[in-house]
């Protein structure tokens, strides 16, 4: 037995025998440090032993092979030339022009067909939100929000009542000082006592707008960090958003809990192609 | 006069002395006249003698027993310059003194805002916790209770807030913190959302063994690719070298 051999089979013994250590220890006391390391010497001893036999066991190269010579001689040139010479290529090109295009038109329709597969289009889906007139407000569990549960200062993921979870009608609730507001005109009425409900769905990139800092009354986008005026409609301050996040109409129902008037002010989110523009 | 006799009467006054120091507490009356004391040293400056603030500081009045607490016992307050930053520190008062300055505080007139919570995280929900946390509190915080940049500061680590401060905070809103109200987290979420933050700060799942300080997954990416491919390419290069060192060098032009 060779050096190598012995290396190469050493190497081998090392990798069997670490690699049932790894089954050991995920069955007696798990530990995914330990199994990381261990499978990692047992891979390493593995690729080792191949490296040692490559380098010690095979023969050693490079080995050579002479190759044929290019091109053929001169009598299969002529050949070839006067077989050429013979074919009438000139009645038959409209033939296979013809030939060629149905080809390239099948081709191409084979091609271009699937896209039906894309599905029908969008229409207005991205326009609209579950959000309609007269749904409540709830909380990620479903409870509808009440309108004094929401303090100064305070902060709440909103759903509309029936889509708890929804991608789209997500939204965040916060209440501020009335006196303080100044929205855009026509929204005088949308924020009762100071309550104030806009998308959680940022116009930039559609990251959540989940952070919020009370006191200077802005939401943050934290992929981008875009921040939204609460105060004046929710327009961008800071960062690479655009549009202001969409409001949503709400009023307080006389058992104190919010109900939405409608949809969003705007298509939530980021923008596409045949977005309607009535906001700017 | 015999000497037990003598003894006795010494000692009555002496036993009577001592009984009466043991048994003395401090008044209520007392008390207070020390907590309005140190109101009137530490607090009053900014936040008035009456608790309604200053140009120098805001209102205490709307804080609630909760806010008080909170930024005494995590030492944000008091600070010793209205310009000083407002952070963790060690508390400036014994729990006593700081309980009595509680109650002196919410003894002023007009006095409102939450109660203390009280949070019981020994029956708390750690997947309810982990929900909530994370919609409400992970965004500026961080998955791991790290804290993380914002727009104008930063939010601050968790990992020293003790249960009842995190409740406090989420009820008070303290800085630029919003407020998480009945609302947004009941008093069982303020439990589990206490015992979450607890979990994942004294005891995160580490299972890669070295957290890279939770910086979160672009670091730990940027850790496999540089350090782990680099690695693999020099292990690459190494096996390459060993090999062609058997091998001759085929003669050019040979064919």
């Amino acid at each position: 037995m060779t050096r190598a051999e012995r290396l190469a089979a050493a190497a081998f013994i090392v990798s069997a025998a670490t690699a049932i250590a790894v089954l050991v220890v995920y069955v007696q006391h798990p530990d995914p440090q330990w199994e990381g390391a261990l499978l990692g010497i047992a891979t390493l001893a593995f690729g080792a032993a191949f490296v040692i036999i490559a380098n010690g066991l095979l023969p050693p190269g490079p080995a050579v092979e002479q190759r044929e010579r290019f091109g053929a001689d001169l009598d299969e040139r002529e050949e070839v030339e006067e077989a050429f010479e013979r074919i009438d290529v000139l009645s038959r090109r409209r033939f296979l022009l013809g030939t060629a295009g149905a080809a390239v038109v099948a081709f191409v329709g084979v091609a271009v067909w699937p896209l039906r597969s894309l599905g029908p289009r969008p229409g207005n889906a991205l326009a609209r939100t579950p959000w309609r007139n007269g749904l409540r407000v709830v909380n990620e569990a479903g409870a509808p929000v009440v309108a004094s549960e929401v303090p100064l200062g305070g902060l709440v993921t909103v759903f509309p009542e029936g889509a708890v979870g929804s991608a789209d009608g997500q939204a965040v609730l916060v209440r501020v000082e009335p006196q303080m507001l100044k929205l855009p005109a026509g929204r005088e009425s949308w924020a009762p006592d100071g309550l104030l409900v806009y998308s959680k769905v940022c116009t930039h990139a559609g990251c959540p707008v989940g952070l919020y800092e009370a006191r200077s009354h802005e939401l943050l986008c934290p992929c981008h960090q875009s921040a939204f005026n609460v105060l004046d409609g929710a327009h961008p301050t800071a960062g690479p958003a655009a549009r202001a996040q969409p409001q949503l109409p709400i009023q307080i129902a006389s058992d104190g809990t919010l109900v939405a008037l409608g949809d969003f002010s705007d298509p939530i989110g980021p923008g596409y192609w045949d977005r309607p523009d009535h906001s700017q | 006069m015999s000497r037990p006799l003598a003894r006795a009467l010494l000692a009555l006054p002496l036993a009577l002395g001592v009984v009466t120091v043991i048994a003395w507490r401090p008044g209520r009356a007392i008390a207070q006249i020390d907590v309005r004391t140190i109101f009137l040293r530490d607090c009053a400056v900014c936040h008035g003698a009456d608790g309604r603030g200053s140009p120098r500081g805001p209102s205490i009045l709307t804080s609630g027993r909760a806010g008080v607490d909170f930024y005494l016992s995590t030492g944000r307050m008091p600070i010793s310059k209205p310009t000083d930053a407002v952070e963790r520190h060690q508390p400036k008062y014994d729990p006593a003194t700081l309980r009595a300055l509680v109650d002196y505080v919410a003894s002023l007139p007009g006095f409102t805002g939450p109660d203390i919570p009280v949070v019981d995280i020994g029956h708390a929900s750690l997947p309810r916790g982990g929900v909530l946390y994370r919609l409400n509190c992970a965004a500026c915080h961080a998955w791991s209770g790290r804290g993380g940049a914002l727009l104008h500061r930063e939010s601050p680590p968790l990992d020293h807030a003790t249960p009842t401060q995190i409740a406090e905070a989420m009820r008070v809103g303290p800085g630029n913190m919003p407020v998480f109200g009945e609302a947004a987290v009941d008093a069982k979420g303020l439990d589990d959302v206490a015992a979450y933050t607890r979990e994942i700060t004294r005891h995160p799942a580490d299972r890669g063994g070295f957290p890279l300080w939770h910086l979160g997954p672009l670091p730990e990416g940027a850790v496999a690719v540089f350090l782990g491919l680099g690695i693999l390419l020099a292990l690459a290069r190494v096996i390459g070298t060993r090999a062609s060192e058997h091998r001759e060098v085929p003669e050019a032009g040979s064919t």
